[in-house]
């Protein structure tokens, strides 16, 4: 259990900035997950942790005492591997004892909190077995087992779930939290998928081109995205044109008015699929003030089980997409037929128009 | 941008980098510019100078000594072509009965040294040999294997397996749905081979040929033990050395560049021609054998087993000789056991001296090699590219040339200081060190390095996570590599000659010696041990080697 207070870390291959002027910092205890696009430095970040790379500057501290100089086997941070990296020579036993070997722990001691770890991880029967004797779920237990037996100060975890199929992932994500939280580990994970982010995480840091978009909590990440890159990168998100029409805000495709005072410059307007409803027989003065609505073209209909897709363009061709509880009306819908997308004005929200737009 | 000095931290493997860096530097790179330099400096001035190589190409003694080694060479690379090719053809895609023993022949064929193959030849088709003496009997004067065709018809024999076996790992990677696709739109059997087969392993001929090439001009016991005037390149090389003992060997420096140079054209000239051939191809639809049946069965087994016969042919006439009874060199009719006598009277020291020298090299190999393989592997610096471009070299640099620039630097001014067998040691080591290290190489290319990691992560040190996760991954493969390595030292001949001397002689010296004496029964017990311990290293990388073929390719 350890806080990680990470400052002004920078690395560079050559003339390209992989991590620029990283600085998190991290309470004990805290699950953190790092959530990007591959290449956006995620894992660059946490294998400068583990001691893998070396930063061309910057500090990592923990529990205050820096750790940037140390040689990665002497830093004390587990790391929990993509590829699992569990010995193939030696057995599940062995593995688990590498580290406690390594630290020079009495024989007795280690069998004992070896056979104690491998109960956590529910590999107890497994214990003499080979690692190819197990499945891939089975063999990512005995990397966390491996990992978290020598106690370490951080645990890293480095995209362990995605070679997993979708179940054991679902399955193992719920148990990690739970061993994380039953050690009070300080964890750092990284992962490109933002669902297991959103459901894993104290924290999600969200990362792209080396920077740091935003770090905080999931549902803030989910809701008050930062800029332009969050908004669409955590959950799906439509982008419509803002234009200024006499002083007030509108939308470029209905000259809907949805906002008076927004910064001069290019904004675009940000609606979740999820909180569009699709009217097809609409009767616009009936709408509230609260909500607007924005006629479109229906292109396409999925229906996908739980929900419905729908992929439509507004009237100046911008694509837009709603997805809600599926409706025989909706899907019965022919293309190129007439619809109206209706939203909340609360649950607008606008970025600059740029890639890495900010909020206003 | 401002100037700002990296940070780097040295750690173990820095270390070992830089010490593996000063032993080529030494061992490889001294000796090769040592050659160099010197083929460009006068002897008796010392001055700066290119008479040397407008001698060796207005001197008909050196041009007819090119052109031969170009022309066997060539014809030899074609003839390994003209039989490992069909050979590759015929048992990747027709039911062949005794495939694998056909490989297996085909691989102790590739090991056993060369020089043996053509002193056999002579037993059988020299001037007193047993073929040419039976036709000789019935009244009918066939040519004997002296001179150029018989250097072509031993290379042939000896290289084709190179061809022969990379053909054959290409073959059976071909997608068969290209061949399906250029079927299906209307090419006859033999223009599906001609223009899509073919054409697929081409890069695979490509290197086995240009590997036969190489070693073709390298070698120096063919064409010295059948040569009779016929001179190539190398053994021009060794008789310039010999005749400028004493001064430096300017005219044996030249030859050895002009060597040199003509492999790395050829290399060159092949990576450029396979530069915009890249075939990769993905494994869904693996060719199968068909069954043959009628004349084309008989005559596909009969070229195949053939083949491999007549290349083992020389090494069973070897054996067979060693066991016949002899009286001093003659051989008196019957068999005995004379001849291994008088290896255990004349030549215990040259046995003793092959096996120590290869063993120390190839223990040197075993250690080092694991360490470069991992440089070259994992290290991704400039350093470890020069190093795996380095291990390429050894290849390249003929055994005479390398010998040459070990005398050139170890021997001129400190006479007593290296001995005769520290420097056969060490010359054995850097040229069969690529060996070793390719082995390693390809066992360590498949250990994820995510393993080492998590050793390191666990709180072992860099050269602990070596020892105890990397090691033992890769030890399949070091054991390969020290066992290709021990092969090609104890066969070793071209090098040896120029640096041995009376305590140091070893087998394959005294093979050569004793057949230029027409000690045949003495060679031959010589050349059966020889034999003897290769065979055994070849059965042992057999029981080690994940792909039997491909560790002696």
């Amino acid at each position: 259990m350890a806080s990680v207070e990470i400052s002004g870390l920078r690395k560079l291959y050559g003339d390209v900035v992989a991590l620029s002027d990283i600085s998190i910092s991290i309470p004990s205890g805290t699950f953190y997950t790092l959530l990007g696009p591959s290449g956006c430095g995620k894992t660059t970040l946490l294998r400068t942790i583990a001691g893998f790379h070396q930063q061309s500057a910057g500090q990592i501290a923990v529990d205050g005492s820096s750790i940037e100089h140390l040689p990665a086997h002497q830093r004390d941070v587990a790391m929990v591997f993509q590829d699992y990296a569990v010995f193939p020579h030696l057995s599940v036993r062995d593995n688990v004892a590498f580290g406690l070997k390594q630290r020079r722990i009495p024989a007795k001691e280690i069998t004992r909190q070896v056979e104690e770890v491998l109960e956590v991880v529910e590999l107890g029967k497994f214990v003499d077995r080979m690692p190819h004797e197990l499945s891939g779920g089975q063999q990512q237990r005995v990397g966390l087992a491996r990992a978290i037996v020598v106690r370490p100060k951080v645990l890293l975890m480095d995209e362990p779930l995605s070679n997993l199929d979708a179940r054991l992932r679902v399955d193992l994500r719920a148990e990690l939290r739970r061993i994380q939280r039953d050690l009070g580990i300080t964890t750092i994970y990284v992962t490109h998928d933002q669902e297991e982010a959103l459901a894993m995480s104290d924290v999600v840091c969200v990362m792209e081109g080396g920077i740091i978009q935003q770090a905080a909590t999931p549902l803030d990440v989910y809701l008050r995205p930062s800029n332009r890159f969050v908004a669409s990168f955590v959950g799906a998100n439509n982008f419509l044109q803002v234009g200024n029409f006499k002083g007030e805000c509108v939308l470029k495709c209905c000259g809907s008015s949805v906002s008076q005072h927004l910064p001069a410059g290019p904004v675009v307007c940000a609606l979740r699929p999820e909180d569009i409803s699709v009217k097809v027989d609409k009767d616009p003065s009936s709408l509230l003030n609260t909500e607007i609505s924005i006629p479109v073209q229906i292109k396409e209909v999925s229906f996908i089980g739980r929900e419905m897709e729908i992929f439509a363009t507004t009237d100046n061709g911008e694509a837009i997409k709603a997805v809600g509880r599926s409706d025989s009306k909706v899907i019965a819908l022919p293309v190129d037929s007439r619809a109206w997308f209706c939203v909340e004005r609360q649950n607008l929200s606008f970025f600059k128009d740029s890639e890495l737009g900010e909020r206003v | 941008m401002a100037f700002s000095f990296p940070r780097h931290r040295p750690d173990f493997w820095t270390w070992i980098t830089i010490s593996i860096v000063a032993v080529l530097c030494i061992l490889l790179i001294l000796p090769i510019l040592r050659v160099l330099t010197l083929g460009f400096i006068d002897p008796d001035t010392g001055s700066l100078t290119l008479d040397n190589f407008i001698e060796v190409f207005t001197r008909n003694y050196y041009l007819n000594g090119l052109k031969n080694t170009l022309f066997v060479g060539a014809l030899g690379t074609l003839g390994a072509c003209l039989i490992g090719i069909p050979l590759a053809f015929f048992t990747t895609r027709f039911l062949i009965t005794g495939k694998t023993l056909i490989s297996t022949l085909a691989i102790l064929v590739l090991v056993s040294p060369p020089f043996i193959s053509a002193y056999a030849w002579i037993m059988m088709m020299g001037s007193n040999g047993v073929i040419t003496n039976f036709f000789g009997g019935i009244g009918i004067n066939i040519p004997t294997i002296y001179g150029a065709h018989g250097i072509i018809l031993v290379f042939s024999l000896k290289f084709f397996p190179f061809i022969f076996l990379m053909t054959q790992t290409a073959l059976t990677a071909v997608n068969k749905s290209f061949e399906d696709a250029a079927e299906n739109l209307g090419c006859s059997p033999w223009q599906r081979f001609v223009k899509v087969t073919l054409p697929l392993v081409f890069p695979a001929v490509s290197t086995g040929a240009i590997i036969c090439f190489v070693l073709s001009i390298a070698d120096f016991g063919t064409p010295a033990i059948l040569g009779r005037g016929f001179r190539t390149l190398s053994t021009i090389a060794l008789s310039a050395y010999r005749s400028e003992l004493g001064g430096p060997p300017t005219m044996a420096v030249t030859v050895s560049i002009l060597m040199m140079t003509i492999s790395m054209i050829a290399l060159v000239a092949q990576r450029r021609i396979l530069a915009n051939r890249r075939y990769a191809s993905s494994l869904t639809n693996l060719p199968v054998a068909v069954k043959l049946s009628g004349w084309k069965n008989a005559a596909v087994h009969f070229f195949s087993h053939g083949i491999v016969f007549l290349a083992m042919l020389p090494s069973a006439v070897v054996v067979y000789t060693s066991f016949l009874k002899t009286k001093g060199p003659v051989f008196v009719g019957g068999f005995g056991l004379e001849s291994y006598d008088r290896i255990w009277r004349d030549a215990p020291d040259a046995i003793y001296n092959s096996f120590l020298f290869a063993i120390i090299a190839v223990t040197f190999i075993t250690i080092t090699s694991g360490l470069i393989s991992y440089v070259i592997v994992r290290r991704d610096t400039k350093a470890a590219a020069a190093i795996d471009f380095l291990m390429m070299v050894p290849y390249l640099v003929p055994g005479v040339v390398m010998a040459i620039g070990f005398v050139t630097v170890f021997r001129n001014g400190m006479p007593n200081f290296f001995g005769p067998a520290f420097l056969l040691v060490m010359i054995y080591y850097i040229r069969r060190l690529p060996y070793g290290v390719r082995s390693t190489t390809s066992s360590l290319r498949q250990i994820k390095p995510s393993l080492e990691e998590a050793a390191v992560n666990l709180g072992a040190t860099p050269l602990g996570a070596f020892v105890k996760i990397t090691v033992p991954l890769i030890f399949p493969g070091i054991v390969v590599g020290a066992l290709m390595g021990f092969i090609t030292a104890i066969n070793e001949l071209s090098s040896t000659l120029i640096l041995y001397d009376a305590g140091t002689i070893t087998m394959p010296v005294k093979v050569y010696l004793a057949v230029l004496d027409g000690e045949f029964g003495l060679a031959a017990a010589l050349s059966t041990i020889l034999l003897l311990s290769t065979g055994a290293c070849v059965y042992a990388v057999f029981r080690f080697a994940e792909n039997r073929n491909s560790a002696f390719i």
